[in-house]
């Protein structure tokens, strides 16, 4: 078959998925990378059981989310308007402005990482991926640039080889998916909420939710929604397993027989984790590390922004399309315009030996923030006056209110370990 | 301020009071404003709603002084205690504000930020919907720095009579409270493409709402997925009302796209001659001449006169869509020529119809493919080509525009530009 052939028949297959895919491939970002490999680095196999729990949790999530979006035909910004007023509605907006944005700087600092490792400057780097991120946006089809990334996020398949090629201790592997536990060492809570906050983003939930009323979707197709949303979250969730498992087999394990401290998150740097990759890569590990964490971050740079103007222009309202002109929709441009800028800046303002801890605890805010997100979409998706006979049942009502829970517990106990230096 | 005019987010929160200065007494604050006859072009605000620690008080409009120098609000009697809602009455700010309205004249879905009243006829009225960013700055409460804010931007108003709410406004109302004869105004393309940004739940109550043609029209304009699903929360009956009334072609399209049971149950439904031709569609392929084709043009026979031929199309032309080709047949209905209504006029009215018609034929075959069938139109310029079966009978017709729309991608039409917005904003900029 010739090649050209070749490429529309895969294009076509990915024209099928749908926004659960999607949003779980965007999901598995710079951060998720960061977060993911850190983890398995420093904890190795004790912390794949709470993976477990999170498929849960994030099926769950993205099923109530994916379920008011068939339902109402509105995203979630417009529901909260809706059901809260405005006040609430413009801080939950700035809060998740002032989040996605800061997310963006850490798609930038991914691709500031990729810079380092081909050692190119970030001063050149970072304002070019800036205006290839505005050209991409602006000058091509959304869905077509949305395909070709989730094409690329293939890559990540070479976590699944590398993590096999390292013959981990499968028997470890098992016992640290199956039995919870709990480490006393330094920074296991911190990277428990991290990987809270990176899998069950909040924004993924704005993202879902509108992917789906842009689909058209109603009541009637909830059942494939939910068909693509348990997919693509298994998926999701299996490539972040397979990332800890070749970051636990590799960086963890040379640490533990050495006798040598486990890896300081504090001090870490993104190239460190290239290192999981040896076993598929051997010299080349750092190139496809950074041609990895290139295409998510470049990924998630050009939706992100995109999705947030696109969201707060629904919550109030405002006139929002990329075919519109500037002066058309000034304020939906503007705020693409500022989340782009702003998150790039950010990372040129930052010292180049603190992007990684940027990155990772960027992805702890996230989940500090999930509860909020949560309480909201709980209260909406509970009124029968908007859901109908689509309101929660008490099992999904029980696992999510448990999500938000526990997840609050573990932000609260976190804050307060912080403040009081326990740890 | 004066309580002849402004915003209601200006008004709301503000003291109220009964009495003159030194014996004024605090009532409570302003917290919302009911209108009985919601269905009004503007409507007329009937009373406040007061809110105390003691619970929701209505003061008569006519109780109301004004605002004194402080800008609380002068009651000229106690307010007495809100009796349960009436079912007509629209309670302004619970009901409208943060919702989703059509804007009718810019054609789209937008959202009350906030509502403008002003004095007229000795009434207090609503007079439009804000639904710009000013709307937004004066709701958060932006003080000074707001309002010096939202006096630089474009004021981005919709003037009543061309607001049309969405949502039941009380739940125990079923139809779709303000009038739809707001909506059934629009273009039949424009209210689709308002009706394709609308849940599943609402669009349905929008084209239910509607009578069987204006439904049929907007229908035609949907796209295949939305046409099914409003068809399936319609129910059989009504839903069969207003297949009916669509063009042949794009009803068969609509079926054919069914399930073959739920397909018959509406084919039942409907009168046997209509079911009859539609059932003959089906069978065609979308992408043909057959399912391009119409079912539904003027045919004559050769011996009649052309005034004879006029008096018909004016007898028969309210109920068909076509009636620039009159298609010339004998009783096998076999096509002996076309004639134009051009050549029709043109001609003197004792002439016989196959002194005038053309019998150069430019037909195709019902399996020809789509983009062919456009092909054929327009290199011979035509406005509509006939279909013919292997006999040379007629089958019927694919006109200019559902060839058009065959050929165009459905990506592109979405791209199709929109003569709205500049429209929109000259005409505030007149007021």
């Amino acid at each position: 078959m010739n090649p050209r052939r070749l490429w529309r028949r895969a294009l076509l297959l990915f024209a099928v998925l749908g926004p659960g895919f999607v949003t779980a491939s965007a999901g598995n970002d710079v951060g998720g990378i960061a977060t993911y490999s850190a983890a398995g680095a420093k904890f190795g196999y004790i912390v794949l059981w709470t993976l477990v729990p999170l498929t849960i949790s994030l099926i769950v999530v993205q099923e109530m989310a994916g379920r008011m979006g068939a339902v109402t035909g509105q995203g979630l910004a417009g529901l909260i308007r809706e059901n809260f007023g405005i006040r609430l509605t413009f801080m939950a907006m700035a809060a998740l402005f002032f989040i996605n944005t800061g997310i963006t700087a850490t798609e930038f600092a991914g691709i500031a990482a990729w810079a380092q490792i081909f050692h190119l400057s970030r001063y050149i780097i970072i304002p070019l991926a800036t205006v290839v991120v505005f050209l991409l946006v602006l000058r091509l089809s959304n869905k077509l640039v949305e395909r070709v990334f989730v094409v690329f996020s293939l890559i990540y398949l070479s976590y699944v080889i590398s993590g096999i090629e390292a013959h981990p201790d499968w028997g470890a592997v098992v016992h640290g998916t199956l039995v919870p536990t709990f480490s006393a060492e330094t920074g296991f809570l911190v990277t428990v909420v991290g990987l809270i906050g990176t899998t069950i983003s909040p924004y993924m939930q704005f993202f879902l939710q509108s992917a789906v009323v842009d689909k058209g979707s109603g009541p009637r197709d909830l059942w494939n929604v939910r068909a693509d949303i348990i997919v693509g979250s298994i998926l999701g969730i299996a490539i972040a397993g397979f990332m800890i498992i070749a970051n636990a087999a590799t960086i963890h394990h040379v640490a533990v027989i050495n006798h040598k401290p486990p890896l300081n998150i504090d001090t870490a740097q993104a190239v460190d984790f290239a290192r999981a990759l040896e076993p598929l890569a051997g010299n080349f590990a750092a190139a496809l590390f950074g041609f990895g964490i290139l295409n998510a971050g470049l990924f998630t740079a050009t939706v992100l922004p995109l999705a947030t103007a696109f969201i707060i222009c629904e919550a109030f309202g405002l006139e929002a399309a990329v075919d519109r002109r500037w002066h058309e929709a000034p304020f939906f441009y503007g705020l693409f315009a500022s989340g782009i800028v702003l998150g790039a800046g950010l990372v040129l303002l930052l010292p180049a030996d603190k992007l990684f801890q940027f990155t990772f605890y960027a992805q702890v805010m996230q989940g500090g923030v999930l509860p909020l997100e949560l309480v909201l979409m709980l209260i909406i998706i509970n009124r029968k006056r908007v859901m109908g006979a689509y309101v929660n049942t008490p099992v999904v009502n029980a696992i999510a209110w448990a999500t938000a829970i526990v997840i609050g517990g573990l932000a609260i106990v976190y804050v307060a370990q912080s403040i009081f230096g326990s740890s | 301020m004066t309580f002849h005019d402004g915003f209601l987010s200006e008004m709301i929160g503000r003291t109220a009071v009964v009495g003159t200065a030194p014996h004024q007494r605090t009532v409570g604050r302003i917290a919302d404003f009911v209108v009985e006859h919601p269905d009004d072009t503007f409507p007329k605000i009937d009373a406040l709603v007061i809110k105390s620690k003691s619970g929701k008080h209505l003061a008569p409009i006519g109780s109301i002084v004004d605002f004194d120098a402080n800008g609380k609000l002068v009651l000229r009697d106690e307010p007495t205690l809100a009796t349960p809602p009436d079912d007509e009455a629209l309670y302004l700010v619970e009901d409208l504000f943060d919702k989703q309205i059509v804007d009718v004249d810019g054609r789209k879905v937008v959202r009350i930020n906030d509502i403008e009243v002003a004095r007229t006829g000795g009434a207090l009225r609503v007079v439009a919907a804000d639904i710009g960013f000013g709307g937004i700055v004066r709701r958060l409460g932006g003080g000074s720095l707001g309002r010096a804010l939202t006096d630089k931007l474009p004021r981005t108003l919709i003037a009543w009579d061309n607001v049309a709410p969405l949502h039941d406004l009380n739940p125990t109302q079923i139809q779709l409270s303000v009038s739809d004869s707001r909506l059934a105004r629009l273009h039949p393309s424009d209210l689709a493409e308002i009706i394709g940004d609308l849940s599943a739940r609402d669009a349905a109550r929008v084209v239910g709402s509607l009578d069987d043609e204006a439904a049929a029209d907007a229908l035609e304009h949907l796209d295949a997925e939305t046409q099914r699903s409003i068809i399936d929360d319609l129910g059989a009956e009504r839903a069969a009302d207003i297949i009916e009334e669509m063009d042949a072609d794009d009803a068969a399209d609509l079926l054919g796209d069914l399930p073959e049971e739920h397909q018959e149950r509406l084919l039942r439904e409907m009168d046997a001659a209509t079911a009859e031709d539609l059932r003959e569609l089906v069978a065609y392929d979308e992408n043909t001449a057959g399912g391009l084709m119409t079912t539904d043009y003027m045919w004559i026979y050769p011996h009649r006169t052309v005034a004879a031929t006029i008096a018909k199309i004016r007898e028969l032309a309210p109920e068909t869509e076509f009636i620039y080709y009159l298609y010339v047949t004998d009783q096998s209905e076999k096509l002996l020529g076309v004639l134009s209504l051009r050549t029709l006029l043109l001609s003197a009215p004792d002439d016989l119809i196959q002194t005038v018609m053309e019998t150069d034929l430019v037909s195709v075959h019902p399996g020809v493919k789509s983009t062919d069938v456009a092909s054929t139109i327009a290199r011979y310029d035509l406005l509509a080509c006939p279909v013919l079966d292997d006999d040379g009978r007629m089958l019927g017709i694919v006109t200019v525009d559902d060839a058009i729309d065959a050929i165009i991608p459905e990506r592109l039409k979405k791209q199709l530009p929109r003569f709205t917005k500049q429209h929109r904003r000259e005409s505030f900029e007149q007021v």
